[in-house]
């Protein structure tokens, strides 16, 4: 069955990304929004939006009733759920199948395998996936949690059962650092997902976090689409990814597509999905551990893209219409090398803390081999309710170093005024000899921090331009007309190039 | 017309000369589109973004972004009229200033005068009073909310 009209459950870059998709296959879209993003650009880039609710995303982005509602309401066929918000929960993608929508993406049974860690813990043993050891306790009182961990054995970590994406995420090496990472994990997993359950597990120490990207359909065929290194993290949550990861080896990565596959597989996978591998050690004696499955597509799904030459978004829609597979294994090839940057409004010296407000300026670089993915614009807002990510910068080129250097030079040209964000972080973490080499585990950014967010003094001509024009050089669009003509606007007037 | 000849066209008179302080060396900006500037420092060329809100310039240069706060010019920065100051009502650019502190004004006397869009613009005194300090010089690309000239 042919998807007509698609109803994105979703906001931001992700839902423009895949409006993007639909306009190549002539399928109409439909945007959803809060109240705090009824003037956002995927509600403008989309064909129709409809209000699902406040700001607060449980009342309006995590509202089932209210997305099918929106669904049925603008005649929609089909529904894509993004990352994030409802992606991963197997009640949305049962209640779009009741509603008679086709779900881009799992069956509910496979998410709902794959969600429990528990499940899929046993599922990948019985598959012949290798786990690293953890478990979520029966009892989740914090007496509970904390014996889990003694069995285990510290350092452990603490984690949302019900999602990933860092949310949720601590990290305890010891009884008394446990006793507080319980309660504030068991709170920001309730609010990220709406399930305080948690789960605990062993710390694999300095690993390095490979993924494989895989994607099966519902006649039999199932492919991986190599690997994403996603080492630069912090907090537990990603910030640069590449592919190829520069730690495998041809004997490993044919090892971990393998391993990858046979676990969509197991869980009677279809669409796209992520196996997500912890790695330790090197060369051909690494050991690569199954932390879990993202049932969903992912944020750095570009970096595949460029490697592979696919459009995931658009084999996404085909496979959920009922298509085949779009690609033999034999017939996907990793050529080059690309580079993801998240361009996050926060701020690094003050522990990556969250900056919201209006983005004065905001001007996108182009350059060859160099693809923005982003879900703002110059006068807009940044809103406190959501995921402060603003854009990602992903950068191809023949090698790493192509790609790397690329990458920083594209930030480099990036304006980003009014809200703080981590750019020059990244073209420190990009530029950083230790990066340059790919010597790389997933401590890097605490490790380096101090390297990280070093900054130069403002030079003379920027202090002496500044003493002369400190009133507003640009000044932003208001909704009312200014009392005089002031020939900026009337520039701005002409709209944004 | 291609849109950006046409801005290229429209800014090319907001063209403003500062003087760094430590060198006295002149520097040359010019406006390339709203919002981003190249400046002639020497035999530099360095293109720069800026934007202002409540009292904080932003200047983005070649990955780095730098908030510059307005303490140092608390003095310059009064409400105007109120102090007995006036301002620009738009991005322009200062022809002549013509009264020093210490002159005694009248009322509706043109003490600078400022160009914007190729049209003059007299900034002229409100009352009867005396200049106490002035804030600009000729050739000085001004900007909204800044005062140019205190009286009393």
């Amino acid at each position: 069955m042919a998807i007509r009209r698609l109803l994105i459950a979703n906001r931001g870059e992700i839902a423009l990304r895949i409006i993007r998709a639909c306009r190549e296959l002539r399928i109409d879209t439909v945007a959803v929004y809060s109240d705090a993003d009824a003037a956002a650009p995927h509600v403008r880039a989309a064909d129709a939006a409809v209000r699902v609710g406040p700001a607060p995303a449980p009342e309006s982005y995590l509202n089932i009733t209210a997305i099918i509602d929106a669904a049925r309401q603008s005649n929609a066929d089909a529904v894509h759920p993004g990352y994030g918000f409802l992606s991963e929960r197997a009640a949305f993608a049962e209640a779009c199948r009741e509603a008679g929508l086709v779900f881009v993406g799992p069956p509910a049974a496979a998410i709902e395998a794959m969600g429990s860690k528990i499940g899929a813990r046993r599922l990948m043993e019985r598959a012949g996936v290798p786990v690293v050891p953890g478990r979520t306790p029966a009892d989740q009182a914090d007496a509970g949690i904390a014996a889990a961990a003694r069995a285990i054995g510290f350092p452990v970590l603490i984690k949302a059962s019900a999602g990933g994406g860092g949310k949720g995420m601590r990290v305890a090496r010891d009884e008394r650092a446990l006793a507080e990472a319980v309660p504030a994990a068991r709170r920001e997993a309730q609010a990220a997902f709406g399930d305080g359950t948690l789960y605990v597990e062993r710390l694999v120490d300095r690993p390095r976090h490979v993924e494989v990207q895989v994607f099966a359909d519902a006649h039999g065929n199932a492919v991986h689409l190599f690997e994403r290194d996603c080492s630069i993290q912090r907090r537990h949550q990603k910030v640069i990814e590449e592919s190829p990861s520069p730690a495998l080896t041809p004997a490993l990565r044919a090892q971990m597509g393998d391993a990858a596959v046979a676990a969509a597989r197991a869980c009677g996978y279809i669409n796209a999905g992520t196996i997500e591998f912890l790695l330790e050690g090197r060369g051909d004696d690494a050991r690569f551990y199954f932390l879990e499955m993202n049932t969903r597509l992912q944020v750095e799904h570009p970096v595949t893209e460029l490697v592979t030459g696919t459009d995931l978004v658009r084999a996404q829609l085909h496979v959920a219409a009922g298509g085949a597979l779009p690609w033999r294994q034999e017939a996907l090839e990793q050529r080059g090398h690309a580079i993801e940057c998240r361009v996050y409004a926060e701020d690094p010296a003050s522990g990556f803390l969250p900056q919201a407000g209006r983005l004065l300026l905001y001007r996108e670089p182009t350059a060859p081999g160099v693809r923005i993915d982003s879900g703002v614009e110059e006068g807009g807002d940044v809103p406190v309710q959501y995921d402060p990510m603003l854009a990602k910068l992903i950068a191809c080129g023949e090698t790493r170093d192509a790609a790397r250097q690329r990458a920083a030079a594209a930030l480099r040209r990036f304006p980003i005024l009014g809200v703080r964000t981590n750019v020059r972080f990244l073209i420190n973490v990009l530029e950083h000899p230790d990066f340059a080499a790919a010597r790389l585990d997933t401590s890097f950014i605490d490790e380096h921090f101090e390297d990280l967010i070093k900054t130069r003094e403002a030079p003379e001509f920027v202090r002496a331009f500044a003493r002369r024009n400190p009133g507003p050089v640009n000044r932003p669009a208001t909704a009312g007309h200014p009392a005089v003509a002031d020939p900026w606007t009337v520039l701005r007037g002409w709209g944004r190039w | 017309m291609d849109r950006a000849a046409r801005v290229g066209a429209m800014v090319s008179d907001d063209r403003g000369s500062i003087r760094t302080g430590v060198t006295h060396e002149a520097a040359d900006v010019t406006a390339a589109a709203p919002g981003e500037f190249v400046i002639r420092h020497g035999d530099t060329i360095t293109r720069i973004y800026a934007a202002a809100s409540e009292g904080r310039l932003w200047v983005f240069v070649d990955g780095d972004v730098f908030e510059i706060s307005d303490e140092s010019d608390e003095q310059r920065r009064r409400p105007h009229r109120t102090h007995g100051s006036l301002s620009s009502p738009m991005p322009a650019t200062v022809i002549s200033v013509n009264v020093a502190p210490g002159d005694a004004v009248a009322a509706g006397q043109t003490l600078i005068v400022l160009e914007a869009m190729k049209m003059e613009l007299p900034v002229r005194a409100p009352g009867d009073g005396r200049v106490r300090a002035v804030h600009c010089k000729a050739g000085d690309l001004v900007q909204p909310d800044l005062s140019l000239i205190e009286f009393e």
